[in-house]
């Protein structure tokens, strides 16, 4: 079995690279630069997982590896033309940017083959096949499945010089399980380990950005706002712990509400899920996993639609209007001249009303924390949003 | 991950419980910590070597300081760097580095004797405080020059006393952590727990222009200052290189998160020490009065 996968990044080298390989597939990674340059050479990567405890540490090398340079049209074509799995991983955003050359691939085979996108959005392979078909409208009659895949592991990056000949390591924590949406698959899968095939791809889909997905992002954009440097340094702080721990609830009540029990999980989950943030052998900035932040405020993504599924199931859902009102405040933090007007960003983004409701509600809690706020500064409370220094006169201070 | 923390061994029953939580965190963290106490070895010199990514200084002595030095000297990373720790230690020329800087503070004179003050006194009171201890310890408040016979001996400096605006009785702590500005405000004297923990306060555009002057000058960023305001005025009467940092929301894990992230940046092949070297003489600032010792 060969398999071809778009993306030789965090997730496609981290994840997916490693579980297809030990179900038995050969790889061949196709993207750009000189991480895909280290793979053709070395031929062989590294995948390091850890809770945190290093003595437990597991280390897969993942050997007999080809890559190509997706500008190598040919050689991209033959690894497709041949290929029995085709998986895409380079994110969201980049599914349009993919789908040219994926498009000019598919072309090339004689035979319907499977598409997986792995991406943290709802419908991934839905918006590849779309994006494919624009470039190649001829390939909708010749029966690829386009379909989606989630995973848990988290892979926070990738360590060795891809210009050396040593093989790079990606490191990642112990989650190994990923969902498949089988509705959308055109043959059935070879058993793959950690790999559930399921009709309900959406409500998997949900499960994880609103509850997994929100809390990281919550930890994300409080803990910057609070001066954290790390995800497992921000998580430790207990107003930020109380603050993720209640967004997560709120989005699993959501999807209780929706799903029922089986699908939403316990409360005790989320604990767990907490403490895979804690994982400091991850060594994950806030600045990686808050990265992106306009995405993250879509409307069907891990706030806004955490809370608006929230509030459907009666639930008001005033951390995940936090967290939305944190990611506002990183939005101006990455670029303060290009910085939207929040308003305009909760009404085209996140396609809410900004004058009530939810939409109310995240620009409620971005004016409480924003206020005060200036470079450098450090939110020292999130209740009584006290920030380390302030441009207001010092008679108002209390002559501080 | 390997930390080095070069501390002072405490037989206190007071001892500050910072410490202890920093290396607890950072060793949930995986880094592998070894809390180094100089007085209680026998420093091979020759066979001294560098097995710690970085090192925290965090040792009040003079040993321990030294030790750093000896570190510094065959090329080991320190958080607060040697140059600049041991340039905060010196209160001489630490201080006349920040006035270089346009920090404000009170006249400061140096001198060799507490009873070379008497001719200042005239002026009005003054504080004095050993040289080279840290923390206000020793600090003394004089009034008359007949209190001077008990000053006792040695190299000190005084500092023309500023009577502190008695509105809120409070004296102001300003911490740096990694950049970082902090602002506690302590009741003076402090006498329940709760007052001398403080509370946060957020620092003015001026006290923090203060604050990272002070960090530039010494090219460090981590800090402590304490600050007077006198008839409206703000002034710098000290400097710490590695304060307890009390009072500071969340101390020991904004602390934890600096470290790990500084010996991140070792592991990463970068240096922690900042571009400013300590070493580096500041251009004095015009504005700066420049006192002349009383003869």
């Amino acid at each position: 079995m060969k398999a071809l996968i778009f993306g030789p990044g965090r997730i496609g080298c981290g994840f997916v690279g490693q579980v297809l390989r030990k179900a038995g597939y050969e790889l061949t990674f196709a993207g750009r630069g000189t991480v895909v340059d280290n793979l053709a050479r070395v031929r062989a990567y590294r995948v390091r997982l850890t809770d945190g405890n290093h003595a437990r540490d597991e280390q897969y090398d993942v050997t007999s590896v080809r890559a190509v340079q997706t500008s190598d049209v040919a050689g991209v074509r033959a690894a497709a033309a041949e290929a029995d799995l085709i998986a895409v991983s380079v994110c969201p955003d980049n599914l349009h940017v993919i789908a040219k050359v994926l498009a000019a691939a598919l072309l090339s085979r004689t035979s319907p083959v499977d598409v997986i996108a792995f991406e943290n959005c709802t419908d991934p392979g839905g918006s590849l096949r779309e994006a494919v078909l624009l470039c190649a409208p001829e390939l909708a009659s010749k029966g690829h499945g386009f379909s989606s895949a989630l995973v848990s592991r988290i892979v926070t990056g990738r360590q060795g010089e891809p210009s050396k000949n040593a093989p790079l390591v990606f490191l990642g924590d112990r989650a190994s399980t990923f969902v498949v949406d089988g509705t959308t698959l055109r043959n059935p899968l070879p058993p793959i380990e950690g790999m559930r095939v399921v009709d309900n791809f959406r409500a998997w889909a949900m499960k994880k950005l609103y509850t997994f997905g929100a809390g990281h992002a919550a930890t994300a954009y409080l803990g910057a706002l609070k001066g954290y440097r790390y995800v497992h340094s921000a998580i430790r702080d207990p107003e930020i712990r109380a603050a993720v721990l209640a967004a997560m609830e709120e989005g699993r009540q959501g999807l209780l509400r929706r799903y029922g029990l089986e699908l939403a999980g316990t409360h005790a989950e989320l604990h767990e899920i907490l403490a895979r943030f804690d994982n400091a052998a991850l060594n994950d900035p806030v600045t990686r996993v808050g990265r992106d932040p306009l995405r993250k405020l879509r409307p069907d993504d891990r706030l806004v639609g955490a809370a608006r599924l929230a509030q459907e199931a009666g639930v008001s859902p005033s951390r995940l209007a936090m967290a939305a009102g944190a990611a506002l405040c990183f939005v101006c933090a990455l670029d303060r001249a290009a910085c939207p007007a929040p308003a305009a960003t909760v009404r085209t983004v996140a396609e809410l009303d900004p004058i009530r409701g939810l939409g109310r509600a995240v620009l409620e809690a971005f004016a409480q924390l924003v206020q005060g706020r200036e470079d450098d500064n450090v939110l020292l409370s999130l209740e009584g949003h006290v920030w380390s220094w302030s441009r207001r006169d010092a008679a108002e201070l209390g002559k501080a | 991950m390997r930390i080095g923390i070069l501390m002072t061994p405490s037989f206190s029953s007071r001892r500050s419980p910072l410490m202890p939580a920093v290396l607890a965190l950072l060793r949930q963290w995986g880094a592998s910590v070894e809390v180094i106490y100089p007085e209680d070895r026998c420093t091979h010199l020759g066979a001294l070597k560098v097995e710690h990514d970085l090192y925290v200084l965090r040792s009040e002595t003079e040993l321990g300081l030294s030790v750093a030095g000896a570190l510094h000297a065959i090329g080991a990373q320190c958080l607060n760097p040697w140059p600049a720790a041991s340039l905060m230690r010196d209160k001489i020329a630490a201080l006349r580095r920040l006035l270089a800087a346009g920090v404000p503070m009170p006249e400061t004179y140096v001198v060799c004797t507490p009873q070379r003050l008497a001719r200042l006194l005239e002026d009005g009171p003054v504080m004095v405080r050993p040289f080279r201890r840290s923390r206000g310890r020793g600090a003394r408040l004089f009034w008359d020059g007949d209190d001077l016979d008990a000053a006792g001996e040695g190299p000190c400096i005084a500092q023309r006393y500023h009577a502190p605006d008695a509105a809120d009785g409070c004296e102001r702590k300003i911490y740096c952590i990694g950049g970082q500005l902090f602002g506690v405000l302590r009741r003076a004297p402090a006498r329940t727990a709760s007052e001398k923990a403080g509370e946060p306060f957020s620092i003015t555009p001026e006290l923090r222009r203060i604050a990272l002057a002070c960090g530039e000058a010494f090219g460090v960023e981590l800090f402590g200052l304490d600050i007077i305001f006198s008839s409206g005025r703000p002034y710098v009467v000290d400097v710490h290189s590695f304060p307890g940092f009390k009072g500071v929301p969340d101390a020991p894990l904004r602390l934890a998160d600096y470290i790990y992230a500084a010996a991140q940046r070792v592991l990463a092949g970068e240096s922690v020490a900042r571009a400013i070297a300590a070493n580096t003489p500041l251009k004095v600032t015009p504005a700066t009065p420049v006192e002349a010792v009383p003869a």
